[in-house]
């Protein structure tokens, strides 16, 4: 009879049964969860808009093959791995605290201004990077800019 | 004997006047006040919802720009996966099927070459 075995906590060290075969080069994957990701993600988007786009690029043209475009994914990741390290070698502590708000604000992005604006202006001062978001009408400040918002959480 | 008699006359002073006019307390603002009142509180209510919608419709947008610029990311992440699957179903096969004579593995049933993601997968 077995029985189930949690591979994380047997003795030897986990070996995947499958790897991927050995003509694709490794990639240390992203690894980070969801909050962070959405703390950055603005920055992913202005930092690697031209690999993004290259692969979204190939992923229409290789209707929905996940082989095709291996390589243009590899730079995806590397480049959203690139920023992440220079984001916490560069703005850890305001990175931190926004992305920990949002964990405990529902990942709503509008619970979360004073610690962002804090994260917008150490990423624009130290990588020259700025949050863009596309489609805001003209003549309008961007949504996060908005000095009094409507939408707030109960306590300021 | 004389009978000491006094007449009842009028106090000294004169009576006090007779209150004779109506005597109402003031019973608030009138209805054209309360009414306008209302409805400026509804209309400044109204304006702010107004705003609402809109500053919503920001976030909204905000929220699915923020998803868009992570979706080249997570995907790229999801095809190694599905690729390694693939190719791990592909050796599967192959060692299942390799005393069968003609046997292409990983060969579509359709004459069509689009690709078309695996039916099952095996969770390993």
């Amino acid at each position: 009879m077995s029985t189930f075995r949690d591979s994380a906590s047997g003795s030897q060290p986990y070996k995947d049964p499958t790897p991927l075969p050995d003509s694709v080069p490794r990639v240390q994957e992203l690894g980070a969860t969801s909050a962070p990701l959405k703390s950055a993600a603005f920055f992913i988007g202005a930092y690697c808009k031209e690999y993004n786009e290259d692969f979204m690029l190939c992923k229409n043209e290789g209707r929905g093959d996940p082989g095709q475009c291996l390589k243009e994914g590899r730079r995806v990741t590397r480049c959203a791995t690139d920023l992440i390290n220079k984001m916490r070698e560069n703005c850890l502590e305001q990175f931190d605290t926004h992305w920990n708000c949002l964990e405990l604000n529902n990942q709503e992005y509008f619970a979360c201004r004073k610690p962002e604006r804090a994260l917008n202006k150490c990423m624009f001062e130290k990588l020259g990077l700025t949050k863009t978001i596309p489609g805001t009408p003209a003549g309008k400040k961007q949504v996060h800019e908005v000095e009094n918002p409507i939408y707030t959480t109960v306590q300021r | 004997m004389s009978i000491q008699y006094r007449q009842d006359l009028p106090p000294p002073g004169g009576f006090d006047a007779i209150k004779y006019k109506r005597n109402l307390p003031f019973r608030g603002p009138s209805g054209l006040v309360i009414l306008g009142a209302v409805t400026a509180v509804c209309a400044y209510g109204f304006y702010r919802v107004g705003k609402g919608n809109l500053e919503r419709r920001e976030l909204q947008r905000e929220k699915v720009w923020s998803r868009i610029h992570l979706v080249p990311l997570l995907l790229a992440e999801g095809d190694r996966d599905a690729y390694r699957r693939q190719q791990a179903a592909l050796q599967r096969e192959r060692e299942i099927m390799k005393d069968v004579k003609g046997w292409e593995a990983g060969k579509s049933v359709y004459n069509n070459t689009r690709y078309r993601s695996a039916e099952s997968i095996v969770v390993l």
